[in-house]
Order: C-alpha cells, then structure tokens, then sequence
C-alpha cells in the first residue's frame, strides 16, 4: 500500500507576526517556518496505518523557503520511508490552488492508495487542499477526519461531529484524507535520529516552474489587529487588579 | 585443638566450599564485566586506597543516621578485626599447643619464633580487642535486628506503587537480613562463648577478655568434659560457620562488605555535574545509546548491586520518593540486584538478560519521576549512583520511540525547532532588555569581560523577567562589562540531557558554542544553576572552556570591593536560603550566596536541611516540563512548610509585614516556591525573594 502525506510549510506562530512595509502580506523575512500542525497528525496517522497493516509511507511537500528539509528530515524519524520535495524559484505566500496541483502533478508519479492531509493550515485557513487535491487526481475526499484504518482496500475513517456524535465511514481506496487528528497524539522523533538520517537520506526533488492557474482571489491588504480602544487595561498587581474589578463590578451596579 | 575427623572435615569442607565460593567471585566478576564500558578511571590504586582509608574510618555512612551508623561502626570494626581472629581460631584448631588464651603463655613452647610477641604483650593486647569488638558486634547487630524486625523501622520498606522484584516483594531482603544477621550473631557469638568456656574449665579469669572473664563465672559449675564438648561445638559454630555461609555471600547483601569499598575507589571520577555519555566512548556505530537491559549498563552500574546494603537512605533524601510517588533509588538498586541473582548463571555465562529494565528494576512512570537531585548519589554510603541508571534508561527510551509524557515532549519539540521551551520565536529572546533605560552589548558585536548566558526562564518567564532586568541593572551600574547573545543564545540543554535527549543537547551545544565562537568574552556569567552545570562541567568536552560563575559569586565580588556600596543593612529580616541543587549539591557554590547575604546584613537561618543536604525544589531532569501534575505534597510545598518552622522558631526580625523571607538564587526556584508559597496557602507569612532582590533593596537609596 503507498501512502502518501502531502504537507505544507508555514509561519511559526511562535514569533510575533510582523507585515511587510507594503502591507500586503506578512513579511516572511521575520518569521521561522514550521509544518503545518494537522499535517503533523497526517504524518502521525500514516505511520500508525503503515504500522497496522504494512504499507510504505511517502511525504510530499512544496519547499517555499528551501528549509523543508528539517521537517521532511523528521518525518523520515518518525517512519516515513520516502520524502519528496517539490522545489522551484519560490516565493512564500503561493496560494491553495497553485499549492495542490503541484502536489497533485507529484503524487500522480506516486501510485497512491491513500493520501492523507492537514484539514487545514493556520497560514491560509483555506481548507482546500485536501479537496482540491481530490479533484485534481479524481478520488473521494472526507475531511475532519480523526482515525484511519486500512483493510482489504478499504479505508475505515472516523469522524467526530458536534455535540460528540461519531460518524464511521467505510471508503474504498485510493482516496484523500484531510486529518484532524491522528489516532494517538504524534509520537517524539529523538534529534539524533534526525541528524543520523539528515547525513544519509535522500531528498527526491521535483522542479516546478509554471504560472499556471492560480486562485483568482488574491490579498489585497493585510494588517496587524488594531486596537479598538475600547479596552481599560487595569495596571498594577494581581491584588490592586481584583479591587479595581471590584470597585468597577460594585459601581455598574453588579454587585 | 580439633580432633582427627574434625580436621579432616574441616579441611574437606573448606576445600570444596570454598572452590566454589571463588567460582561464584569470578562469576561476578564476569556479570559486572558484561557492563559496558565507563569512562577510563586515573590513578585506580590511589582512589582505592583512599576508599579503603574512608571505610577503614567509617566516613561515608556518617553521612546521616548517626546512632545507626555508630552501631554499624561497632559492626564493621569487629567483623573487620574478625578477620584475624578467624586465623588465630583456625589455627588453634589445628596447632597443638597454640593456644592465645592468657597471653600466649603456651604460645612459647609450640613456636618459639613468637615469643618476642608474647613477651610484648601483643597477645593480650589483641584478646582485649577481641573481647571488647565481640561485644559491641553483638550489640550492634542486635540493634540492627531489633530496629529491623521488632521496630519495623518504615525506613526500610518501600511505597506500595514501588515498582519491586517479585522475590523483594515477597520479603526476600528480610530473609536476607535475617541470615546475614542470625550468622553475625551466631557467629560472633559463638566464638565469644567459646572464649567463655575455655576460661571456666581453666578455672581462672583472663582480665585482658574482661567480658568473657566475667561470664566465665558462671559456667564454673559445669563438669570439664562438658564444657570442651562446649568448645568444640562453639568453634565449629563460629569458624566452620563461615565455610557454610561462603557460597550464600555471593548471592546476599552481605557481599557489600567487599563491593562497597571497590565501588568507592573505582567510582566516578568525573565532576558530579558531568554525566557520563551515552554511548561508551570508542563503541561502534550500531551501540544503541542508553538502557534496555542490564547489559547496557556500564559496569560500574553492574558493581552498584553488588555494593547496595539495601539501607534505603537514598530512598529517604528522593523528592520523588518523599511526594509518594512510585519511584525509590533504592528500590532500582535492589531489583537490579535480584535480578541478576534470578539471572545470575546465565548473566555469568555470556547471556544478556532476559528482563526489560523497565519491567523488572523501576517502572517507567518511576523513571520520569527523576529530578535528578543528586540526593541518592551524594547520601549513598556505598558510592552508588541509581540516578545514572534512570538517565541511561531515559535515554533508550527516548531513542526507542517510547511514549513520553506530552509537557516533556513539547518541551523538546520546542527546544529543537526554537532553542528554548517555552514555544517562543528566537527572536523574542532578549524582549525582557526593553525598557531598561540602558543598551546591553551585542556579544555578536562587541567585546566584553562577562557574556551573560540568560537562560529560558529569566528571559521569557513573566515571573522571572522582572528579576532578570533587576540583575542587568545593578550589574551595570556597579560597570560589570558585559554582554549577551540575544536570539543566538539558546537553551543550554542542561535538562534536555537529563531528559535523555542526548542528540538534542549535543545540537542545544553546538548552537551555542557556534554563538560563543562570533563573539568577544572571557568569562561567562548566569543566574540558571542548570545553565552553570552544563556550562561549566559539560561544554569543556565539547571545547567550550571558559570559566563560568554564578550571580551569587559575582554580586559578592562586587559588594566585597565596594563598588556595590550597601547603604542599608537588612538585618530587620528574618530569612532563610534555599541552596540550588545545580549549584549546591553539584558544584558546591554554598558559600557566596551566604557571604553576600552576610553582607547585606540578613539575619540568616538555615533550614535543617541545608548545603549538601538542601531538598530538591522539584523542577529539575525536565520535572518543570511534566504536562500532569502527579499527586501528593510537591517537594516545593514540603520545603516551604520546612522553611517556615525553622523560621518561626527563631524570635528575631521579619520581612515587610512581619513576612520570613525565603531566600532563592535560581530562577526556576523563583517560580516554584512563589507558586508552593501560595498553594500551601502560606502567602500570609512567607515571600520568596530572589538574592537580587536583597542587593537591590541594600544598596538603595538610605531609607528608602
Ligand atoms: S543505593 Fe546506597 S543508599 Fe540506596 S539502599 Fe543501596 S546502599 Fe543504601
Ligand atoms: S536524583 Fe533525586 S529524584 Fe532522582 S532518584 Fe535520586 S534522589 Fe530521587
């Protein structure tokens, strides 16, 4: 069975987010990048698969800033058997639809089974590529998924919906998965296993190099959240504080 | 003077046992060579000899219990002295004639080669000892086996989630104990009885044996032929005994009385603060790091078994232990011991074990439960170290893809993609130096003295900040040149190595000693104790050899040559200090912090547990990361409530608002106990102030 994890790199929100002088964008010169939290759990859930009824895993993700190596570095770690990286002349900020037809131009070399995917990634919060990515190579989709398991050619998925209720589904491969959540929470990939495979893995490349069909929408301005003003920031200690909470409950006539 | 047969039983029996009691020696010596290999230890015989030396004067169990250690000094001075006494025994039961009985005074006549002996009193001399040790053996021993079986002293048993060797929990070190002690007792005892007939039938008392002179009145009554039936019994109880109990010794606790002081003189050689590596230097490249097996072990960990006496004292200085949690250094030691008794033919014979560490000798959740205190370690009479086994054990498990605890794991996720763990961008760093009033030196850019390593905890805790921007301005202002790295800086991976993640602090190294190398310093200073250990002890390996300080020491220098003036003395404060387990117990910075306090005029008390016997506050080996908070009173709670009844019993003094003021010089500490000081609901009569805090307020305007 070929597994096959499509994954993105994107701001860490770990630093402040600053936006470009033009204020179009975040400038990607004052931020680190990271993988995409959901396709974290993807990567978790394909290796759980894999370690449940055999496969091989191979992940698959477009090296905006050409630091995708680290990341693609851990996920061999964690049990993927095959990473592949799709590089060009790149500039961050490449939209959904661009992002899932060079995926999918990728993964079609692949002879997938199943393709699993972060529902969504916090940079965009588009949700599309799992979709698109079924479109492009013509397979069911099922996104918000929290379990997968494979047998007999037939994916059994989990999916959780409000209010607790949990939905099972039985879909006949090849299909793409988008992950919510793996199975069990993603496993620790210990640095010197990364660094032993950083020294002998190979990285397979795919180059891109097209202005094709983008999204027809694109970002016009983008702006730090402003302060409306409204807020009366209360100083001092916790104790000094909770008077003045009090003070202010007592004097609206709360209390 | 032994009959025809009994000699030629003896003889008989001593050949056969005690073939194969050496046969059982060279087994252990096989078992603990199967340990990978330790760093290589220097000048052995010297450390030997000092072991040697420090048994031989009963040192290192002085360390705590002192009654009970007084009774194993009466102990171990008469079974060591037995030694000789076995000779002499044993050749009077071959040698007609020898006899050591009222001075020697037929010594002459068998071998006149000794008479110089004799005549020198030496005889009596050594029956005077003889008497006197046999004695306080017995009362030592009696002691120990009253304390054991009749008090059921609580110190020597372990928590019920202990994790233990079916045979420990099924009671086998009380068997034990009751062998070892019932031999010692029958033993020694016989021997002394002996003496006591021998005198009776004489008819007259040797007063250099005082005791058994005067027991011997007693038994005045009893017929001759009786009382040489008499000796014969009790000389076959007291020596062939020993023939009897030689091949139990290798499989009982016993065997400490030889492995203690090995394990003492070929022990570490290296700072504490040093650990050793984890995988042995020279292996080759497919040696998994860590701890799966016994056999993953360094053999010193192998020779640790054999020397725990099973006293529980680590047990009773572990934090862990204290809280109720499962874990008990003792408990590893003595499993790992039972473990390779089970094992012990196959372990001897080549065979790697057929038990997971974790399965048999400390369970995993215990493993996690590790501070890495140095407690255990440092109260250890014998030299054992069950830290370094559960460090060892970490790290397989890290390796080896076992679950860990998901705060830890986030901590480490952390610390590789941001160098600190805290899930802060690098960048974010050195946000506390805003609003100083004053620019810090770029250590990318400018010379200076001092580079300043901040740490994770002063540099992005909320709690801590505010001290950390406390230290850069007195610093500054008494014109310490100094600098720091700002975002290059990165955590130092002192507690990322205790976690067991070997590969993520060679990496947190390698960072900053990239960072170290574009800059311009000579020295290094922190207020982190873990950055300091690391720092100080560990980089020198990996080429980072500056000296590295502490703020306590640094701040002393600073107000000893007044360019720190104290323009008010403290000395209205009631306080106590809290000694850092990174800087204490492992680098011995006691004194500074006291001198400084000293200084500024604090009216210090210690709390009972101080300096090397300081309590664990709790946060360390990656405890501060733990995303579940385990049940039961936390270390830091516990220490507040110490601090707080050593407080109150002095009369003098008091902080602002009649406050004890606990004393801290560690940022982790600032955290731990401000939140114990409220969890315990103590917030009323205790504050924790971090030692800047003091030099603030003392060199402050006058008055203020
Ligand atoms: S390890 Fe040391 S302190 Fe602990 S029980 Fe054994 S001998 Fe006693
Ligand atoms: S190092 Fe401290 S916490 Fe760890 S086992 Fe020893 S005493 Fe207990």
């Amino acid at each position: 069975m070929n597994i096959v994890v499509a994954i993105k790199h994107i701001p860490s929100l770990a630093d402040e987010l600053e936006v470009n002088d033009e204020g179009t964008n975040l400038d990607y010169d004052m931020v680190d990048f990271v993988l995409n939290e959901f396709d974290e759990q993807a990567i978790e859930q394909a290796v759980l698969v894999k370690e449940a009824s055999g496969g091989a895993v191979t992940v698959v993700g477009v090296d905006v800033i050409e630091e995708l190596d680290g990341v693609l570095h851990t996920a061999l770690a964690k049990g993927a058997d095959k990473a592949v990286k799709i590089v060009g002349d790149l500039e961050p900020g490449i939209d959904s639809h661009t992002h899932a037809r060079w995926l999918a131009d990728a993964i079609k070399e692949m002879d997938a089974d199943i393709i699993l995917t972060g529902v969504q990634a916090a940079d965009d919060l588009d949700g599309q590529i799992g979709p698109m990515l079924a479109a492009h190579l013509d397979m069911p989709y099922l996104g918000v998924v929290t379990g997968v398991e494979v047998a007999h050619r037939v994916a059994t998925l989990y999916k959780e919906y409000a209010g607790g209720m949990m939905g099972k589904y039985a879909v006949s491969l090849p299909l793409v998965v988008g992950v919510q959540a793996a199975t069990k929470p993603p496993r620790y990939a210990p640095i010197s296993k990364i660094r032993q495979i950083a020294k002998t893995a190979v990285i397979e490349e795919i180059e891109v190099d097209d202005d094709g069909p983008g999204a027809a929408v694109m970002l016009r301005k983008m702006s730090p959240p402003v302060s409306t003003g409204h807020a009366n920031m209360l100083p001092g200690d916790a104790e000094a504080v909770a008077e003045k909470i009090i003070a202010i409950i007592k004097e609206r006539g709360l209390l | 003077m032994l009959t025809i047969p009994e000699r030629f039983v003896f003889t008989f029996l001593l050949t056969v046992l005690g073939a194969v009691t050496a046969a059982g020696f060279y087994g252990i010596f096989n078992i603990v060579r199967s340990g990978r290999a330790a760093p290589p230890r220097q000048e052995t015989l010297r450390h030997l000899i000092a072991a040697f030396i420090d048994v031989g004067l009963q040192k290192p169990i002085f360390r705590t219990r002192t009654v009970l250690s007084i009774f194993h000094a009466f102990i171990f001075f008469g079974f060591s002295f037995y030694f000789l006494v076995n000779v002499t025994d044993a050749l009077e039961g071959f040698v007609k004639g020898f006899e050591l009985i009222y001075g020697g005074e037929a010594i002459p006549a068998v071998a006149p080669a000794l008479t110089p002996v004799v005549n020198l009193g030496l005889v009596n001399l050594f029956n005077l000892v003889a008497d006197v040790l046999s004695v306080l053996t017995l009362t030592g021993m009696a002691a120990f086996i009253l304390r054991r079986f009749l008090g059921r002293d609580k110190r020597l048993r372990f928590n019920d989630n202990v994790l233990l060797h079916p045979q420990v929990e099924q009671g086998h070190v009380h068997v034990d104990s009751a062998i070892v002690g019932g031999f010692i007792m029958i033993h020694v005892g016989s021997r002394f009885l002996g003496q006591v007939f021998r005198l009776a039938e004489n008819g007259r008392p040797d007063w250099f044996m005082p005791f058994a002179s005067v027991l011997s009145y007693i038994f005045r009554s009893v017929p001759p032929n009786i009382l040489n039936v008499g000796q014969h019994i009790t000389w076959w109880l007291a020596i062939g005994l020993i023939l009897l109990f030689f091949p139990y010794f290798v499989r009982s606790k016993h065997i400490h009385l030889m492995a203690a002081p090995l394990n003492i003189g070929l022990g570490k050689q290296a700072p504490r603060g040093q650990l050793d590596p984890a995988v042995p230097p020279g292996a080759d490249d497919d040696v998994e790091p860590g701890a799966k097996l016994l056999q993953d072990l360094a053999w010193p960990r192998l020779l640790d078994a054999y020397a725990c006496i099973m006293c529980n004292r680590c047990q009773d200085v572990c934090p862990a232990h204290s809280q109720g949690l499962s874990l008990s250094p003792s408990a590893l030691e003595v499993n790992k011991r039972y473990l390779i008794n089970e094992e012990y033919f196959a372990l001897a014979g080549g065979n790697r074990s057929h038990h997971l560490l974790t399965e048999v000798v400390i369970s995993p959740e215990a493993v996690w439960s590790c501070t890495t205190c140095y407690a255990c370690v440092r109260i250890c009479p014998v030299g054992n170290e069950p830290m370094a086994d559960i460090i060892d054990i970490r790290r397989r498990m890290i390796i080896g893809g076992a679950e860990i605890d998901n705060g830890i794991q986030s901590a480490l996720e952390s610390l590789a993609k941001n160098g600190n763990w805290f899930g802060k961008g690098s960048r974010a760093r050195a946000r506390w130096t805003k609003g100083l009033g004053f620019k810090i030196k770029d250590a990318a850019k400018e010379t200076a003295e001092y580079l300043w390593f901040v740490g994770d905890t002063a540099s992005f805790d909320a709690r801590v900040t505010p001290l950390t921007q406390k230290v850069a301005a007195i610093l500054h202002q008494a014109g310490v040149d100094y600098s720091i790295l700002g975002r290059l800086e990165q955590n130092s991976g002192n507690d990322a190595r205790r976690v067991g993640e070997e590969g993520l602090f060679e990496q947190l190294v390698e960072n900053n000693l990239a960072a170290f190398g574009k800059s311009q310093f000579n020295q290094i200073i922190t207020t982190d104790p873990h950055s300091l250990n690391t720092l100080r002890n560990e980089y020198p390996q990996y080429g980072g050899m500056w000296p590295v300080h502490h703020y306590s020491k640094v701040l002393l220098q600073l107000v000893e040559s007044c360019r720190l003036e104290i323009k008010n003395k403290l000395s209205h404060y009631r306080a106590t200090y809290h000694d850092p387990c990174y800087l204490g117990r492992y680098n011995g910075g006691y004194a500074a912090p006291r001198q400084l306090l000293a200084l500024l005029g604090v009216n210090l008390i210690e709390m009972p547990r101080n300096r090397e016997n300081s309590y664990c506050c709790g946060a360390g080996g990656g405890q501060i990361w733990l995303g579940t908070t385990p049940e039961g009173e936390r270390p830091s709670e516990n220490r507040i409530r110490e601090a707080i009844t050593a407080l109150s019993q002095s009369a003098n003094g008091s902080g602002p608002g009649g406050k004890l003021i606990f004393v801290v010089a560690c940022p982790k500490d600032v955290v731990m106990y401000t939140d114990a000081v409220k969890t315990t609901g103590n917030e009323d009569k205790v504050v924790v102030k971090d030692i800047i805090e003091l030099v603030e307020e003392a060199i402050g305007e006058a008055g203020d």
